[in-house]
């Protein structure tokens, strides 16, 4: 115990902690203007300067550690004078501009001259001139106000790891600037406006519309773009939303935001909104009061299900709606509909690979906190880049790095380029033989103990696969392979990051088996990449086509019969259709009717020309969303509903936690769960909720894994996996798991071949995010990423336009190259509309876990010769 | 951007540090020595060969006062003109070089041969008036040597 007494107050305190962190305790402020809570201590603004009883000088309380029997005094004559003194410094070149600063009034630096400094200093030499910087899209440097305090270096170098900007020049002449000078060349994450103490970085969406005594209320709520669920604060003032900040601290974030989550709130207001319900009449779909839209759609189903049975209407809902709208949508499709045929894009990857690793390890295997990835003492990271899918997880593992663990990353990961230390890039989609080999001499290295579990039979099961063979299948060279395993072997507690590349494959459940191996033998957590926000709520809703809420098999009577009691009606018993499958049996004209909540299939779902034969061929398309999407355009009812920041809910996030999303604004529209309601109470099954707390708590009687939940418990996010529930009891069944002929994963890549892939860009997410001004005037366009030997091969050059070619179809965008891309790849986002690369991946079916496979799927790219200005080639 | 000697020794420090931080100073060193400045390409070539970030590299360029950061001559003449100097005629030189050569200070002369840099003091008053030219120091210079001197640096 270590005692310190500061300003008279005796405290006790068990560890070293800084003299600025024990004031803190003590409930004594000292001011501060470099340092940050995110941040390491700095010392470099000399404003925490206190007086330290036997120590001749004034000392900063950021960086001295507390001894026991120290006496501290913060608020000396002499601590006062110096604290003005430092002030006046800083003033030799702060523009006084505060009555048109965006800062005034949240001015770290305006609030301390207040109240120690002088109002002007005796210097006369007169302040620094330098034009505030516009070059940017988003970021508005104005220099004249920077203090060098480096906050913003050190957050961009330490903890957003993008090393974007700098302090140049020095003395009196240093500021902050990224390489450029002018535009950013980051990731946007704007986590430099968050520790802007001055009003020298800024942002220029709201620029001189902000005022902290604008703000009306501040909305705490969770932001509504990936799976990682961050917690954001919206300022609101009348009804809009003048900007998004993250609190110092709080929720999975701590304080920590990306781009998309910080600008790219502004598609709720984009022109693209739909206000009014709209009915297709001869051909053209038009405005509609509500109630005739609702009764049009009970009639319409009703025939369908007249004619040809619940089960030829399908249903698809959308990780992008909450709980509530889910556990309402399964509950319409099962009981109003009698169908079991309800799924959502969760399908692709997230689904089927939780519910791989449940059915080996048990429900929740894959339900960790996102916080223990920074503190595992190795990374493994597989299937794509989780820096863009999930930033602010990415970031976890960036800070892992940070600390000299292992980060090992297999595939194409720009993010962590400079953090990981084994950068393998076997060829492509030839993983499953490195996983192989890793599993081989991984099982070779630790002692039998390890695996005696009823798995380990599994896993002594595999064939071993020699390094020298994965070699030649991938071309990483075996040694590279072995130090993989051993760093794998040294690790007690690494975390597994798998995305969403290593499961859309023909062998993607062998890549899936295979990664359960590693997990067991190294004793990893895995983590699934989420590229929406609720796709694991949407799996515990009972959006999927064989379990009920709670994860519940609808195949197992007990539970069926259970659900029927409690929602009074009956269901179907045998399971529905899957994503995929309810494509293909509208395309072959058994599913009749479809009901889509929230999802953009004709531009989601892969190989756009057959997905949208198969829409054309329904009976009767209904879709709810904000947007006049791609889907809309096709649907024969379109019911504008409220979008993120206009709803309340809960969205539960990839480690498995439940988080309230509170509404913000007013919107156009109604609740997805409000207009399914109505439709099912004129198909006769009555629901009537007064609110989203209704459904909540019928949510909390009918699913067994979240008995008793209300919102209450929600606040703070401490509503983790498995709530006040029952867990699924488990046992250890293999279902479907089949071992794989090692041998035929040896995969030789052809030399000329060019593979096409999927592109998750870092400032886009599914076709949302195209409607965000913001997010569209950092990346306006999309573009196709090619490695330097293709370029090379086909003479191609930045920004050259090119028509990528599949047996789908064909796409003209510009390339961009990046030399570390592997040599027989073309990355292609999906983000824009009429550019998606979904439009042109002819896809298989993987049997085994009913996923798309996109591998192997060949195209060709040709230049566009174009003419220029000049009038040449 | 730089030559195959320029790039082998930038290897070359590579292979003498652990941490790719500390090889950042010698290599800027390198650029400077073979362009006679650090132009944005470079920073972009020595952060690409290194693995730091290109604004930590701008950063560093920047801060150090002797890495020149516009296009200089292919010599650099740093001539002191501080009080030990200027009472043994170094104005006087400044004249010479601006009638010889063109040059005036913080200017480079119209073939490229030499910049010139004014410097307050260099260290060297024993031998005042004295200039350095790129490394080397040059003391006791008069109008009368100064030219022989810098007719070394072609």
């Amino acid at each position: 115990m270590i005692t310190v007494t500061i300003n008279g107050k005796q405290i006790k305190i068990e560890k070293a902690v800084t003299v600025l962190d024990a004031a803190r305790i003590a409930g004594i402020k000292i001011p501060t203007l470099c340092h940050h809570d995110l941040l390491e201590s700095f010392g470099g603004c000399r404003l925490c300067l206190v007086e330290v009883e036997k120590l001749p000088r004034l000392q900063t309380a950021c960086t001295m550690y507390i001894t026991d029997g120290m006496v501290v005094q913060t608020e000396t004559e002499r601590v006062v004078e110096a604290r003005k003194a430092m002030l006046e410094f800083l003033l030799i070149n702060h523009a006084l501009d505060c009555p048109y600063c965006d800062k005034a009034g949240e001015c770290d630096l305006q609030d301390l001259v207040m109240k120690y400094g002088p109002s002007s200093g005796r210097f006369a030499e007169g302040k620094r001139k330098h034009p505030e910087s516009y070059d940017d899209p988003i970021i508005v440097r104005n220099m004249e106000r920077c203090i060098s305090c480096t906050r913003c270096v050190r957050m961009c170098d330490k903890v957003q790891g993008a090393s974007a900007i700098s302090m140049v020049n020095r003395t009196s002449k240093t500021f902050v600037e990224p390489f450029s000078g002018g535009r950013y060349n980051c990731e946007y994450c704007g986590n430099c406006l968050t520790v802007c103490p001055v009003g020298a970085i800024m942002s220029r969406l709201h620029k001189h519309t902000y005022r902290p005594w604008y703000i009306e209320k501040n909305v705490d709520t969770i932001c509504s773009f990936c799976g990682v669920g961050c917690t954001v604060t919206a300022q609101v003032r009348g009804n809009s939303i003048i900007r998004v900040i993250p609190e110092i601290g709080k929720g999975v974030n701590k304080g920590l935001l990306c781009n998309r989550g910080r600008f790219g709130y502004d598609y709720i207001n984009s022109g693209g909104r739909l206000t009014s319900p709209l009915i297709r009449k001869n051909g053209v779909l038009e405005a509609a009061t509500w109630s005739e839209a609702i009764a049009y759609v009970a009639g319409r189903l009703q025939d369908v299900k007249d004619k040809s049975g619940g089960s030829a209407i399908a249903g698809i809902a959308s990780a992008r709606c909450t709980n509530e709208d889910n556990y309402v949508f399964q509950k319409f499709m099962r009981a109003a509909i009698g169908s079991n045929s309800i799924d959502s894009a969760a399908a692709f990857a997230f689904a089927p690979a939780q519910k791989y690793f449940e059915s080996i390890f048990g429900q929740g295997v894959t339900a960790n906190p996102i916080s223990g990835i920074a503190k595992a003492d190795g990374v493994f990271v597989i299937g794509g880049d989780p820096t863009s899918v999930n930033p602010v997880l990415g970031l976890q593992i960036r800070a892992a790095a940070q600390k000299k663990v292992p980060v090992i990353t297999v595939g194409y990961t720009p993010g962590l380029r400079n953090f990981s230390t084994h950068s393998i890039l076997p060829a492509p989609f030839a993983e499953t033989s490195l996983l192989a080999a890793i599993v081989s001499e991984l099982s070779r290295i630790k002692s039998p103990d390890v695996i005696k579990s009823a798995f380990g039979e599994i896993i002594r099961s595999i064939q071993p696969v020699s390094s020298e063979d994965a070699q030649n299948a991938c071309g990483i060279p075996a040694d590279e392979i072995r130090g993989c395993a051993d760093a794998l072997a040294g690790m007690t507690n690494p975390a597994i990051i798998i995305g969403r590349d290593i499961i859309l494959r023909s062998d993607g459940h062998t890549n899936l088996l295979l990664l359960a191996a590693l997990m067991q033998l190294i004793n990893g957590r895995i983590y699934l990449a989420s590229e929406q926000p609720n796709e694991r709520g949407i799996i515990d809703m009972g959006c999927v086509p064989d379990s009920l809420p709670g994860g519940r098999p609808i195949a197992v009577d007990s539970f069926r019969k259970r659900y029927e009691e409690f929602i009074g009606s009956p269901i179907p018993s045998s399971q529905g259709l899957g994503l995929m499958e309810i494509i293909a049996a509208a395309h072959s004209g058994q599913v009749k009717a479809l009901y889509v909540m929230g999802e953009n299939i004709a531009f989601n779902v892969p190989d756009h020309s057959y997905v949208k034969e198969a829409l054309e061929a329904l009976d009767f398309l209904v879709l709810q969303d904000s947007f006049m999407t791609e889907t809309a355009r096709m649907a024969d009812v379109v019911l504008p509903t409220l979008s993120w920041a206009e709803k309340e809910g809960s969205f539960t996030n990839l480690e498995g936690r439940m988080q309230h999303l509170q509404k913000v604004v007013d919107g156009q529209g109604i609740d997805d769960w409000s207009a399914l309601a109505e439709i099912s109470t004129l198909l006769g099954v009555e629901m009537h909720y007064k609110g989203v707390k209704d459904v909540m708590a019928e949510i909390a009687r009918v699913s067994p894994l979240h008995k008793g939940i209300t919102y209450e418990d929600m606040e703070g996010g401490q509503c983790m996996w498995p709530y006040k529930g029952e867990p699924l009891r488990h046992d250890l069944v293999l279902p479907g798991i089949d071992m794989p002929d090692v041998k035929s994963m040896l995969r030789k890549p052809g030399k000329d071949m060019v593979y096409i892939g999927v592109d998750k860009p870092l400032f886009h997410s599914g076709s949302l995010s195209r409607n965000s001004q913001a997010l569209s005037s950092i990346s306006s366009k999309p573009f196709a990423r090619i490695g330097g030997g293709l370029a090379g091969r086909l003479s191609l050059a930045d920004g050259d336009y090119v028509t990528i070619s599949t047996s789908a179809g064909s796409l003209d965008m510009p390339v961009m190259l990046f030399a570390d891309m592997p040599e027989n790849l073309v990355l292609v986002p999906n983000n824009f509309e009429g550019a998606g690369v979904y439009k042109i991946l002819a896809w298989k079916m993987n049997e085994n876990i009913k996923t798309p496979a996109f591998d192997s799927i060949e195209a060709s790219l040709k230049k566009i010769e174009r003419i220029t200005a000049e009038g040449s080639a | 951007m730089l030559s195959d000697k320029a790039l082998n020794e930038i290897h070359l420090i590579k292979s003498k540090y652990q941490d790719s931080r500390s090889c950042l100073l010698p290599s800027l060193y390198v650029v400077q020595k073979e362009n006679g400045w650090i132009s944005p390409a470079a920073m972009e070539t020595v952060g690409e060969l290194l693995s730091v970030p290109d604004a930590t590299v701008k950063g560093v360029a920047t801060f150090y006062s002797m890495f020149r950061r516009e296009a200089m001559g292919r010599h650099l003449i740093q001539l002191c003109t501080n009080v030990a100097c200027m009472i043994m005629g170094a104005e006087r030189l400044v004249d010479i070089l601006r009638d010889k050569y063109g040059l005036q200070p913080n200017g480079t002369s119209a073939d490229g041969r030499f910049s010139l840099v004014i410097m307050e003091c260099i260290g060297a008053c024993d031998a005042a008036p004295a200039m350095l030219v790129d490394a080397d120091l040059h003391g006791n210079i008069n109008e009368n040597t100064i030219m022989a001197t810098l007719d070394k640096y072609a």
